[in-house]
């Protein structure tokens, strides 16, 4: 039989911890209940002061001093709040009083900080007031790439050419999740980085000119055009496919012509993203092109193809009826199904 | 005779009982390194959250497309406000697909009432063999809704029917009666745009039990009065805050919730969508994913997120329950039992060496375990062999350390999300952690039982789920 002794030692250990763990849950419960309500109170204060200063511009000394001396919690917490409700002039008196109170200084302490929690700490106070300070910039090289990405999410609102260069590296970033942040950021920025991101796809490849070409896609340029050309012709097949995107995008005669060669791509991806674009470019021309697609070996390609000869007006329409009695039974299929298709529907 | 029992007895349980307490010590102590795991975990978790701008998600063109897979049947009583909630998410590019699965009650009109549906006509690719399709609908209010009528055909082939109409490059499979936060979504798929081999993502259930529910939103949490649902509280709890968050750190994560997951589409499809013969689907099409990852290369990550959060009603009654752990236990044998090749191999990397076996013997063989340690315990008390204070004894100390490590669950909680505030939450909470091990936890064992020997006998039905509802708050 097991001992009893060593059964008994078991227990009490056991009892120890649960005591400790219980003792541990309600002490926590309490010190949550007193902090909450501080937090709750203060933040009150500090939100309705914060609320005069920014909407009233008047620099009130003894405001600021009030909430210099709140805690710091409270100050982030205060200060994040209102961020994202101002824009503008708004927010750059809040920037001011955060300057004023020392929220700047300590989020920069926080950007130099070795560790990369705090430094990520830093970057999202800075991004939030939308401060334009170099030393987030400089995260933008940082070791740990949710540091870079919020870097990268900060210089979404500097749109200045050293950000730009310095983001466009990043495109190129093995951390997806500063990829990511890079692009929305670049997205974000519009037309200012359509020049230098046409320059970084004619000199860039693979991964980073795919990501690139993503956000090319969404900016849609004339531009981006020439770059477009020279990535259809990527061995990688996902550049292709974001190239034949960015074709349709850009939509001139050229990608036309590019997109037309690319329905006989080897890639069944890239193929279908060919007749795809050739159908939001609505391309009348390509119609026999897109018709012979209908035959097609890959059911994604059938289906892109026809939609695009729906989506070319008449021309496509009669691709489609000819389809219907043609001897190939899937394009006939694939042809009826996008006849049957309701006018509204986009398949 | 009977001094021949009683000294054959006496023997079983001399090795017997040091070999359940030592399996008791040590599924526990490795529940203590998961613990250890979870709180790290955590910890990094809400350093990375806090105060992050998930609305840029929102407005990103970039923001990867989810179709959202709800299987409905029969669920006339719950669907509207769960739809209603679903189509509120915060999300950019989502679609919602209701597939209602053979329903014999009035899913499909009331969806044809409230969500404006129009019979349509589409186009699709049948990759994975199904039910027909009896009828497809669009809403002429809703432009993300569309709802798909079909034969019955189990969860499985529903979603596998989902999964064919989907756009999403991610679908979420659900429950039709879970309820998932407003930035559930947003905050799911972010493993998604932070690496490249996350095939899967999964979120935290929470019991809606207890809650006040309004406009299909969870408005204020309480921890349930009601003995079975407010256990249950405290095991879905641990499940996820220091079973699955644990495991993540180690790469062993196998398990995605059928009621709140988030799977790359083109990933489900290339390995043949959900089973249909198992009723373990879920865990098989997770377990299946991570196997052809080590197979055929390509994304094979499961990531558990622990901060997106969905609510499902857990069952009240004993029968209910008993029915769905029994089916839970019975898919958990069929899993394992379909890729019994993982075992231990190690072509199958963490998986096959550790997780496989750890599912295996703890998770599967627990029930058993438990069986043998309960049943001797009262056979030494009938036969005289031990005496009432060392049988208290032997189940204090068999539960004792697993009620101190749910205590330990409870304080995670508190640290990270502290959904449940007042002290009365704070007093239940505890009060089921340790009613749990005083009756429930030995029903649980037999439920598991049962599920075991039915695997064994070779049947796979369902089971019925009945549904009471979600609390509406009262008007004031």
């Amino acid at each position: 039989m097991v001992s009893e002794n060593l059964l008994t030692i078991v227990m009490l250990i056991e009892i120890g911890l649960l005591v400790l763990a219980v003792g541990l849950f309600f002490l926590h419960g309490l010190w949550l209940f007193f902090a909450d309500r501080r937090l709750h109170r203060l933040t009150t204060v500090a939100r309705e002061s914060l609320a005069r200063l920014v909407t009233r511009g008047l620099v009130n000394v003894e405001e600021i001093q009030a909430l210099r001396e709140l805690p710091n919690d409270v100050q982030v917490v205060a200060f994040l709040e209102i961020s994202q409700t101002v824009t503008g002039t708004g927010k750059e008196r809040l920037r001011f009083v955060a300057q004023q109170v020392g929220l700047v200084d300590r989020a920069r302490k926080l950007c130099e900080s070795g560790r990369w929690t705090r430094r990520l700490r830093g970057a999202r106070i800075l991004s939030r007031l939308d401060a334009a300070d170099p030393l987030v910039q400089k995260l933008l090289a940082d070791p740990h790439p949710a540091v870079r990405a919020q870097a990268a999410e900060w210089a979404a609102a500097q749109p200045s050419a050293a950000v730009i260069s310095a983001m466009l590296v990043l495109l190129a970033d093995p951390a997806t999740q500063a990829r990511f942040a890079v692009q929305n950021a670049l997205l974000r920025m519009g037309g200012l980085v359509a020049g230098p991101l046409a320059e970084f796809l004619e000199t860039h490849s693979g991964r980073a000119a795919e990501a690139g070409l993503r956000v090319a896609e969404s900016l849609a340029e004339a531009s981006f055009g020439p770059p477009a050309l020279r990535h259809s012709r990527a061995e990688d097949v996902d550049v292709r496919v974001a190239a034949a995107n960015l074709l349709g995008a850009v939509a001139d005669a050229a990608a036309a012509e590019r997109l037309m060669q690319l329905l006989s791509d080897d890639e069944s991806r890239v193929r279908a993203t060919a007749a795809k674009s050739l159908g939001r470019m609505q391309y009348w021309q390509a119609g026999s092109q897109l018709a012979a697609r209908l035959r097609d070996s890959a059911w994604r390609v059938r289906k892109e193809a026809g939609l695009a000869l729906r989506a070319i007006g008449a021309p496509g329409i009669l691709f489609l009826r000819r389809a219907t009695k043609g001897d190939d039974r899937f394009a006939a299929d694939m042809a009826q199904q996008v006849l049957d298709l309701p006018a509204t529907a986009t398949g | 005779m009977n001094e021949l029992l009683t000294s054959i007895v006496n023997g079983i349980l001399t090795k017997g009982q040091f070999a359940v307490l030592l399996y008791f010590l040590g599924v526990n102590g490795w529940y203590l390194i998961l613990l250890v795991s979870s709180l790290l975990e955590l910890k990094l978790h809400m350093l990375l959250i806090a105060d992050e701008s998930r609305h840029l998600l929102l407005s990103s063109t970039l923001s990867p497309t989810i179709s959202i897979l709800a299987p409905a049947f029969n669920e006339e009583a719950t669907i509207e406000t769960s739809l209603r909630a679903l189509l509120a998410l915060h999300y950019p590019s989502l679609e919602v697909i209701v597939i209602s699965d053979g329903s014999k009650d009035r899913t499909i009109q009331v969806l044809i009432d409230r969500f404006d549906l129009v019979p349509v006509k589409t186009i699709y690719e049948q990759r994975i063999k199904t039910k027909p399709v009896r009828s497809l609908y669009r809403s002429s209010t809703y432009p993300a809704l569309v709802v798909v009528d079909k034969e019955n055909g189990g969860k499985a082939d529903a979603l596998n029917v989902g999964l064919s109409f989907a756009r999403g490059e991610l679908v979420c499979a659900m429950d039709a009666d879970t309820l998932i936060e407003a930035d559930g979504l947003q905050r799911m798929v972010r493993p998604f745009l932070y690496a490249t081999d996350v095939v899967a993502t999964g979120g935290t259930i929470r019991v809606v039990n207890g809650s006040v529910v309004t406009h299909g939103r969870v408005a204020k949490t309480a921890v349930p009065s009601h003995l079975l649902a407010g256990v249950q509280v405290v095991e879905y709890l641990r499940a996820f805050l220091f079973g699955r968050l644990g495991w993540n750190r180690l790469g062993g994560n196998i398990i995605i919730s059928g009621a709140f997951g988030l799977f790359q589409r083109e990933a489900v499809l290339k390995a043949g969508g959900y089973l249909h013969d198992t009723v373990g689907e879920d865990m098989e099409l997770v377990l299946r994913l991570k196997r052809l990852s080590y197979e055929q290369g390509g994304p094979g990550k499961i990531a558990f997120v622990p901060d997106p959060v969905a609510w499902t009603e857990v069952p009240e009654s004993a029968g209910v329950l008993g029915r769905q752990r029994d089916r839970w236990h019975r898919g958990l044998a069929d899993v394992l039992w379909r890729h019994r090749r993982m075992m231990f191999n190690p072509r199958y990397g963490v998986t096959g060496l550790f997780v496989f076996p750890y599912y295996a013997f703890v998770e599967l063989l627990a029930p058993v375990i438990e069986a043998v340690g309960l049943v001797s315990l009262v056979l030494g008390l009938i036969l005289g062999v031990i005496d009432w204070n060392f049988a208290l004894l032997f189940y204090l100390t068999a539960y004792g350390l697993g009620t101190a490590l749910t205590a330990f669950t409870l304080i995670l909680e508190d640290l990270s999300f502290h959904r449940y505030e007042t002290f009365r939450d704070r007093a239940l909470l505890f009060w089921w952690a340790l009613v749990e091990n005083l009756g429930y936890r030995q029903m649980t064992v037999y439920w598991r039982l049962r599920g075991l020997w039915k695997f064994l006998r070779g049947r796979k039905e369902w089971g019925a789920m009945e549904r009471k509802g979600f609390r509406p708050v009262t008007a004031t």
